[in-house]
């Protein structure tokens, strides 16, 4: 644990955040907030949330930014010179500084940093840090949590990412006639042949890995949300290096609905059967009695992954949907 | 030993003082961003425990022998680690707002968009 570079690192994030929002140009100003989001990850690798980081490697510096610009490459990146207002702006001063100081008044209350025995860290998650491994046997500790002990609230976060690409679909749809293939007027191909023949190369590969990360989750840092946003986010590079007709080939936008409601359904259903086999809801032990060659610890290892594919499928779905509707304005036939 | 939570205190009143004072909607959104992050900070900041290490056990190293403070507290990081997927979600459905506003009234400014919204009426 090296202080003075945590010191640094939170320095330079708050001046990052600074910048982001007071920059005039909206896309710098995203491209400082994926960076202030980078140097976030190097923070909490530097507190041993490595999971917490990939995640926002991968979401918050990577599939975020890629909404940002999708939506300001269709509309504009101008900022209007406003006349100085200062009542809005004195008034959220007064606020923010209010907040900030009672905020201040009561940080002496928290326990020290890195205090292993601070209430946080004593009472529950220490049973899980020792338990978990016996009770599961999965090494990594925060899939072990995430898919088994808390998995009711995986789930309906599944349900919420499924819940917002439901609305961003809604509410940015056309005509229903509008969503089909073959429509005349769709945007030419990147004119780039290396960034075309690149990216071809590359997708293999990305997915290979989103895989591999939805699978090793046990083991290593990873899960379903990881793995799903790698997998959106190489379908998201063949939307942006050809054309929206060419990966709707691959994966059209009734599909991408479809196979983002069954994410959710693997996971419940998943969770369901247990009902009928007479145990509670999510209690993954029951499935030592359908899975052949397993015990209630293995049935518990094995259903993590089953719902990691749940998770990564919708996830997936959400992230490629997300973008689809944003970059297109809901027509799904010009991307950027 | 407080440097943490100060930098998730300065976070937040930035993004809160952005929510409010700023007159561009995507810059509304990025504050709301930077918010979110300032939380989760804190969260990391209160499972972390000095000279300990990633919550993945290395089982046959440790012998069976497991000691809850050598390994990072897992439960504010699958708290936090679905938070940002979720973080990301409500971004895209503030961006679509946002697009559908453009749309209608091909600014993103908040003084203008009220403007025109007088001018219907």
């Amino acid at each position: 644990m090296i202080l003075s570079i945590e010191i640094l690192l939170l320095i330079l994030v708050v001046i990052l955040a600074f910048v982001s929002l007071w920059i005039r140009d909206l896309v710098s100003s995203v491209i400082v907030f994926g960076a202030y989001s980078f140097l976030m990850c190097l923070i909490w690798t530097g507190m041993g949330a490595v999971d917490v980081a990939f995640t926002e490697a991968a979401v918050g510096a990577g599939v975020s930014t890629v909404f940002f610009i999708a939506v300001l490459f269709n509309t504009t990146r101008k900022i209007r010179f406003n006349p100085l207002d200062l009542s809005s702006k004195i008034f959220a001063t007064f606020i923010c500084s209010a907040v900030a100081y009672l905020l201040f008044l009561g940080i002496t209350d928290m326990p020290f940093w890195g205090d292993a025995n601070s209430p946080v860290n004593s009472v529950v998650s220490k049973y899980y840090v020792e338990n978990a491994y016996s009770d599961t046997k999965v090494p990594n500790l925060v899939t072990a949590v995430l898919a088994d002990y808390r998995s009711f609230d995986t789930m309906f976060e599944t349900c919420v990412v499924f819940i917002a690409v439901l609305g961003i679909f809604m509410l940015l749809k056309k005509e229903d006639d509008d969503i089909h293939l073959g429509s005349e007027e769709t945007d030419q191909e990147n004119d780039s042949l290396i960034i075309r023949v690149a990216s071809r190369f590359m997708v293999p590969f990305i997915q290979l890995f989103g895989l591999y990360v939805v699978a090793h989750g046990h083991y290593s840092p990873g899960g379903g949300f990881q793995g799903g946003v790698i997998l959106g986010a190489s379908l998201i590079l063949l939307a942006m290096a050809y054309d929206m007709k060419f990966v709707q080939n691959l994966l059209s936008i009734k599909k991408m609905i479809i196979y983002a409601a069954l994410g959710v359904l693997i996971f419940a259903g998943w969770g369901l059967v247990p009902v009928f086999l007479g145990n509670n809801f999510l209690d993954y032990t029951a499935w030592a009695q359908l899975l052949p060659g397993t015990d209630g610890i293995m049935a518990r290892s094995h259903s993590m992954l089953a719902v990691e594919i749940g998770v990564a499928l919708t996830v997936m779905c959400g992230m490629y949907g997300i973008y689809m509707s944003l970059v297109s304005d809901g027509g799904f036939k010009k991307g950027l | 030993m407080y440097f943490n939570y100060s930098a998730v205190i300065i976070l937040m009143m930035m993004g809160l003082w952005a929510m409010i004072a700023k007159k561009n909607i995507i810059k509304k959104l990025i504050g709301m961003a930077i918010f979110q992050t300032g939380i989760i900070l804190f969260y990391i900041s209160m499972g972390a425990k000095a000279g300990s290490t990633i919550p993945i056990l290395d089982y046959y190293k440790s012998k069976g022998i497991i000691d809850a403070t050598h390994y990072a507290n897992p439960l504010t990081q699958i708290l936090m680690l679905t938070a940002i997927v979720v973080g990301v979600a409500t971004v895209g459905l503030g961006l679509t707002l946002a697009r559908k506003i453009y749309d209608e009234y091909s600014t993103f400014n908040e003084d203008e968009i009220l403007d025109k919204v007088k001018e219907e009426k």
